[in-house]
């Protein structure tokens, strides 16, 4: 007989008050939703924007986490000179970096360059795995050549590289100055690339030394030549002396050799190239103007080179043109004189032209709705040089290639990745026209190496896929990844996507305002006087400091702002690093992807 | 990161009853993350009566004890004397009120209790209208709002009570204003009051999808706005006298706010230029406060 | 220990030696000594009891259940108007199954005020799920009080001791006090079998679905039917130990009466003086006590009242609109005996708002007793004493 007292037990079925035995858990609330968030990885536009294909926030994800060799290793994967790159790029990642419009940009380079020093601080890597019998002849050790050789050998392939010069590099090693891109950077980048088995063999010129047929015994040969000459000067006065090409005379400087220079240099141009020799020629005691067509936002080089320039004393003329250059009259000590014109037709050496004795140049007033800028009349003037450096950039100029290669390229057509219709023949590099600076010449060569690889395996009877830009590049206007061709990404991804997240796309609710880490430059007192490093980039915690200013946009880095503000509890962490959602309870809100601060999750159709 | 603020441990299970995008939800949630399990929540009628789920289930890990209308703090009082009685010291007993059980029906109760300075915890998660009824208004519905008991051609015609400025004047040992878009100011908040003895009363803003006519993503968003804007100030009382701000930042206009909002809609821009007014007269008040303790 | 204490200290005594854990109380005359001295008790140790002054009845009821469902022992008291304003709250401690005890000092409910004894402020919560106990005297309050903490947590129901205002409250007899240890051997330490706990979480009171909550009343009502049974059986072990009996009801020579007498509270103890008087005069008179009116002891009444030709009723109440509670629900619980067995019932309304019932009214209610005549008046209540 039940006691009517007691409460615990049930009685008709019930216990004797409401009290609980279960928990909600029961009740699947996820049947609500119309709607439903997932974990989508998205591409940053940093990613986009490098013409390297490099990971630049998975990397600067890692060092926030703590994990620098990691993304060291991260790195390594895209690019093999990233403490050459963080110097000397282009930084088209921090034009598009969304935390531009938040406060700054990330100091990306900067990252980038802490990373490479750090790399460089390792031991040497043990040779790549030898894992195919195919080789592979590469002419030209320049960084699209490197870039290529360093991707195959780590495919497993044997990789000779054929380089006219003395030493490899291209001009990494015979075009920028030592105190932008210090000679020990480079050498120490490319060490590690033959470390690996990459064999380097130098003075050795196609088309001299090894002909083209020849280079075909390899399995598939890849053309890197730098075939370009500068864009020459044609304007009055061009033949000069004392005018000389910027590129011959950066070559001559990094040859060890000193280049003549005077004591008043007028460069003309306007981009990296130009700059150089405007800081090189100041170094050789020069005071030095630059006269550029536009302003200064327009100058094709980096904003930072462009202060350090104007920190060290180079004049800028903007908005100006040269229209013609001015020589010595005849009989009078050059060095003496300041701008005194002459007729050019009174010059009575013709083997030896008299030298330069000033630029003539004219003003223009910005661009008008045409798009083109006007002179402005009457705004003449002069500027007193005896040495006018030429830098007004380069153009491909095939008829310096070996006749053999010229040909064979005439005939067989480049896809994006390099490969021709030519079976052995692949090309990358200033052959294939494109900004010429390091990271194009990184994806370049990535890319042809991934055509090397598709075409070998092909060709051994291998299941291959056919590269396929669509897939391989990070985001739909991208460069190509060769951790995608590999299909070995380290990174945890969350049904990733190729579309790229805009700054209206991320919550900056969640961010705080953070001054970006500035590079440690030398003073421009030291730096004029000296082809030493002038500036010494972060330290590694302001590397650090730096990296964790990264959005990280697109992709999820584990703030747990989805699982804090779910109101039903529906988010927890899973045992993979990632999270679980649990759409037995979720309401599809959409308050976690409303809340993420980088995008990181989409709203989909619950029948979707 | 905010990850690092809130402690990890859940007490309250999903399946639960509340819309989506309740942010009353998510304030239970994160209150009882900060106050662990030893802890007892009495319930009067609110929206959580529902939330909690219907006999025989329970949303919450921790015991919950569902009263009348208008006792919360009568009834925490009671559990706290049985705990005290029987030598349990250390658990948190909360009442767990909306904006009706504590600004209007269980103002009596409450008063009482902070009056007497009871030791429990009284947390009003304010959505600013008696809400589980359908909204209707309560002394908590802001000037202006549409509720069903003030509709758009009527709308709320008085401002909101000073619930804080009550608490003040009982001189608790701590009282403040939190909101679920700030969780780590919420959670330090939390942590406090659980290490105070006496009354201690958390004022929490949480936004409602249904009854202010927003959208169910946007509840964080809209809690953020109050608080940016000044509508929702964020703010720490000691004893009744020593007033803190614990959030400063350069004021944004309340039009954005008010204009998000459905129950809103019907206000003309004079209306709204008075609801800035009365906004930024009320700070000043505040920062008097702060400064001054009057 | 025997003292001379009034019928309010009665309580205090009995709620101090149940050794009560959590008062929650709101002074309303005529209650006020009951928790005086409680708080006095509490002030100097006597009684280790947390003591909440609440700021309403209302609020002294909730604080009450929270202590309750808590697993304290609670205790409050209170008298019309404030027992009226905790009615909400009655029926929360009545189906939430908490065993609080109160005691009502039964005063008649404004407008207009008054602070004299009637019954209607604790009959009007006869629905509300508590086992209401009225008493006689001071030591039936104090004996009920202790009793009142066994049974409650017996059957797991509110129980009320109902005392009159002023003729009990505050009227001093000599009362025996028991020794403290021989409470505790009679009366344990509360051990709730469900209560709020940390380390056993459940939610109490959830939202209830039709499918359910009938049988929840049920439980309560089977609760309910078994209390009588309960208070019995306490009843006698109470008067084992201490060698006092009260029972459920109480049957005063009605083996062979025609005419019983049936009472609540001090009216009880002037109607016994009317039996004597009546019985000297050789009238066959009898008189039912009725002490406990929730349970209604329908069983019991039946046994003592089936045959008797006639039953006189004084109820100190009217239920408006029918009549007095106690004729009512007697009349419901004897109408399924056999006709020849069942008594005729009249009702009588007396002392209203305190109005003094002397041995003279009752005399007038036995009087005034008539065998039920067919066609007579539908509400069969005859007021008594009120002018014309």
């Amino acid at each position: 007989m039940p006691d009517p007292g007691d409460l615990a037990n049930l009685q008709h079925g019930v216990p004797a008050v409401a009290v609980s035995d279960r928990s909600t858990r029961a009740n699947r609330t996820g049947s609500w939703k119309y709607i439903r968030p997932v974990y989508q990885d998205k591409v940053a536009p940093c990613n986009q924007a490098c013409p390297a294909g490099i990971d630049i926030e998975a990397s600067m994800n890692l060092v926030r986490e703590g994990r620098v060799e990691d993304a060291v290793d991260l790195l390594l994967r895209e690019n093999p000179f990233p403490a050459t790159s963080g110097r000397i790029c282009h930084r088209e990642c921090e034009r598009v970096c969304n935390r531009a419009s938040f406060d700054e940009a990330v100091s990306i380079h900067a990252v980038e360059r802490a990373l490479g020093e750090i790399a460089l601080q390792r031991p040497l890597p043990a040779p790549a795995p030898r894992t195919r019998t195919e080789t592979i002849g590469i002419v030209g050790a320049g960084p699209a050549g490197l870039s290529a050789a360093y991707q195959l050998v780590r495919l497993g392939y044997g990789v000779t590289i054929y380089e006219a010069e003395d030493e490899p590099g291209g001009f990494l090693r015979y075009g920028v100055p030592e105190y932008r891109l210090p000679r020990s950077i480079v050498r120490g980048e490319i060490a590690r690339i033959i470390a690996l088995g990459v064999e380097i063999a130098c003075r050795v010129r196609v088309g001299r030394d090894l002909s083209l047929e020849a280079l075909r015994k390899h399995n598939a040969v890849l053309l890197t030549i730098e075939a370009h000459r500068g864009r020459p000067l044609d304007i009055e006065g061009a033949r000069l002396t004392g005018v000389q090409p910027g590129l011959a005379f950066l070559a001559e400087l990094n040859r060890g050799l000193r280049p003549a220079v005077g004591k008043r240099v007028v460069v003309l141009g306007g981009d990296s190239t130009a700059i150089e020799c405007a800081c090189a020629a100041l170094r050789l005691g020069a005071s030095v103007s630059l006269v550029h067509h536009g302003g200064r936002e327009d100058l094709p080089a980096c904003v930072d080179e462009v202060q350090q320039a104007a920190c060290e004393g180079v004049r800028f003329e903007f908005h100006a043109a040269a229209t013609a250059l001015i020589p010595v009259p005849l009989g009078v000590d050059s060095a003496a004189i300041d701008g005194v014109e002459a007729s050019f037709d009174e010059h009575h050496d013709a083997e030896t032209p008299p030298r330069v004795a000033s630029v003539r140049c004219v003003r223009f007033a910005p661009a008008d709705d045409s798009g083109l800028p006007r002179e402005v009349p009457g705004s003449a003037f002069s500027i007193v040089a005896d040495t006018v450096l030429v830098a007004l950039g380069e153009e491909a100029d095939l008829r310096a290639l070996p006749a053999a290669v010229a040909q064979a390229l005439g005939k067989a057509r480049a896809d994006a990745f390099g490969a021709t219709s030519d079976d052995k023949l692949f090309v990358c590099g200033d052959l294939l026209g494109g900004p010429r600076t390091i990271e194009q010449a990184i994806g370049s060569g990535k890319r042809a190496a991934i055509a090397i690889d598709h075409r070998l395996r092909e060709a051994a009877g291998i299941a291959v896929r056919r590269p396929d830009l669509a897939a391989l590049r990070l985001g739909p206007e991208g460069s190509v990844s060769m951790t995608r061709w590999r299909e070995d990404d380290p990174v945890r991804r969350a049904e990733p996507i190729n579309d790229v997240v805009t700054y209206e796309q991320l919550n900056t609710a969640h961010f705080a305002r953070v001054p970006r880490v500035r590079d440690r430059y030398m003073t421009s007192e030291w730096t004029r006087g000296t082809f030493g490093e002038a500036n010494l980039g972060l330290t590694r915690d302001g590397g650090i400091a730096e990296a964790c200013r990264c959005f990280n946009c697109g992709v999820c880095n584990s703030c747990e702002v989805c699982l804090v503000f779910c109101p039903d509890a529906a988010i927890t962490r899973a045992s993979d690093g990632g999270y679980h959602l649990s759409y037995k309870y979720c309401k599809g809100c959409g308050v976690c992807a409303a809340e993420c601060p980088r995008c990181a999750m989409t709203m989909t159709r619950e029948d979707s | 990161m905010i990850r690092d603020a809130i402690p990890r441990e859940e007490l309250m299970d999903p399946g639960h009853l509340a819309c989506p995008g309740c942010a009353a939800a998510l304030a239970m949630r994160l209150v009882l993350k900060g106050l662990g399990k030893k802890t007892i929540v009495t319930l009067p009628a609110c929206c959580w009566t529902i939330v909690a789920g219907p006999w025989p289930q329970s949303s919450l890990q921790v015991p919950l004890f569902h009263t009348a209308f208008e006792t919360a703090a009568a009834a925490a009082s009671g559990i706290k004397a049985a705990l005290t009685v029987r030598g349990d010291h250390e658990t948190t007993v909360v009442a767990w009120a909306g904006d009706g059980g504590t600004f209007d029906i269980g103002l009596q109760a409450l008063s009482g209790a902070a009056e007497r300075n009871e030791d429990i915890l009284y947390c009003c998660y304010d959505n600013e209208a008696y809400m589980n009824t359908g909204i209707q208004r309560s002394s908590a519905t802001p000037w202006g709002a549409w509720t069903t008991t003030t509709p758009a051609g009527h709308p709320e015609a008085h401002p909101k009570k000073d619930i804080l400025g009550i608490m003040a004047a009982h001189r608790v040992p701590y009282a403040a204003t939190a909101c679920v878009a700030y969780p780590d100011d919420l959670m330090a908040k939390v942590i406090r009051a659980k290490a105070t003895r006496g009354t201690r009363f958390l004022h929490i803003l949480a936004p409602c999808p249904p009854g202010w006519r927003t959208e169910d993503e946007e509840s964080i968003e809209i809690a953020r706005m109050a608080v940016r804007s000044r509508v929702f100030p964020l703010l720490e009382v000691e004893d009744g006298e020593r007033w803190r701000f614990t959030m400063e930042h350069a004021p944004e206009p309340v039009e954005p706010y008010i204009r998000k909002q459905g129950r809103f809609r019907h206000l003309t821009d004079e209306q709204v230029a008075f609801i800035q007014h009365e906004v930024d007269a009320r700070w000043e008040r505040l920062e008097r406060r702060v400064k001054h303790g009057v | 220990m025997k003292k001379v204490i009034m019928g309010n200290h009665a309580v205090s005594w009995g709620v101090k030696l149940a050794r009560a854990e959590v008062i929650a109380a709101y002074p309303i005359t005529p209650q006020t000594q009951v928790v005086e001295a409680l708080a006095e008790m509490c002030a100097d140790g006597r009684l280790e009891a947390r003591f909440i002054k609440v700021e309403s009845e209302h609020s002294a009821m909730a604080a009450c259940i929270g202590a309750s469902a808590a697993g304290a022992r609670t205790f409050t008291a209170t008298s019309s108007q404030g027992l009226l304003l905790m009615h909400e709250m009655l029926h929360w401690a009545g189906m939430g199954r908490l065993p609080v005890v109160m005691a009502d000092v039964n005063r008649a409910v404004a407008p207009g005020w008054s602070i004299w004894t009637d019954q209607n402020d604790s009959l009007a919560q006869r629905d509300t799920g508590w086992i209401q106990l009225y008493c006689e005297n001071n030591q039936e309050v104090l004996d009920t009080t202790i009793q009142a903490f066994r049974l409650a947590e017996t059957v797991n129901l509110p129980v009320m001791i109902v005392l009159d205002a002023f003729f009990l409250s505050h009227t001093s007899e000599p009362v025996d006090i028991p020794e403290a240890a021989d409470v505790d051997a009679f009366l344990p330490r509360r051990e709730a079998a469900l209560k709020l706990d940390v380390n056993d979480p459940h939610a109490f009171g959830s939202l209830t679905r039709p499918d359910v909550y009938m049988e929840m009343r049920l439980r309560q009502q089977e609760a309910m039917d078994y209390s009588i049974a309960a208070l019995e059986s306490i009843d006698a072990e109470w008067g084992r130990r201490f060698g006092r009996r009260w029972g459920a009801i109480e049957c005063d020579r009605t083996e062979d009466a025609d005419t019983v007498l049936v009472t609540s509270g001090t009216v009880t103890s002037t109607a016994r003086t009317v039996v004597d008087e009546r019985r000297a005069r050789g009238e066959k008179v009898g008189l039912v006590k009725v002490k406990m009116f929730r349970p209604f002891p329908t069983q019991l009444l039946r046994a003592a009242l089936a045959g008797v030709r006639r039953v006189a009723v004084l109820d100190r109440n009217i239920s408006p609109g029918h009549g007095g509670i106690f004729a009512e629900e007697l009349r419901s619980a004897l109408y399924d005996l056999e006709p020849a067995r069942r008594p005729d019932v009249d009702g009588f309304i007396i002392g209203l708002g305190g109005r003094d019932v002397t041995p003279r009214v009752i005399a007038e209610c036995l009087d005034r007793a008539a065998p039920g005549t067919p066609g007579a008046e539908a509400r069969e209540d005859l007021w008594v004493g009120v002018k014309p």
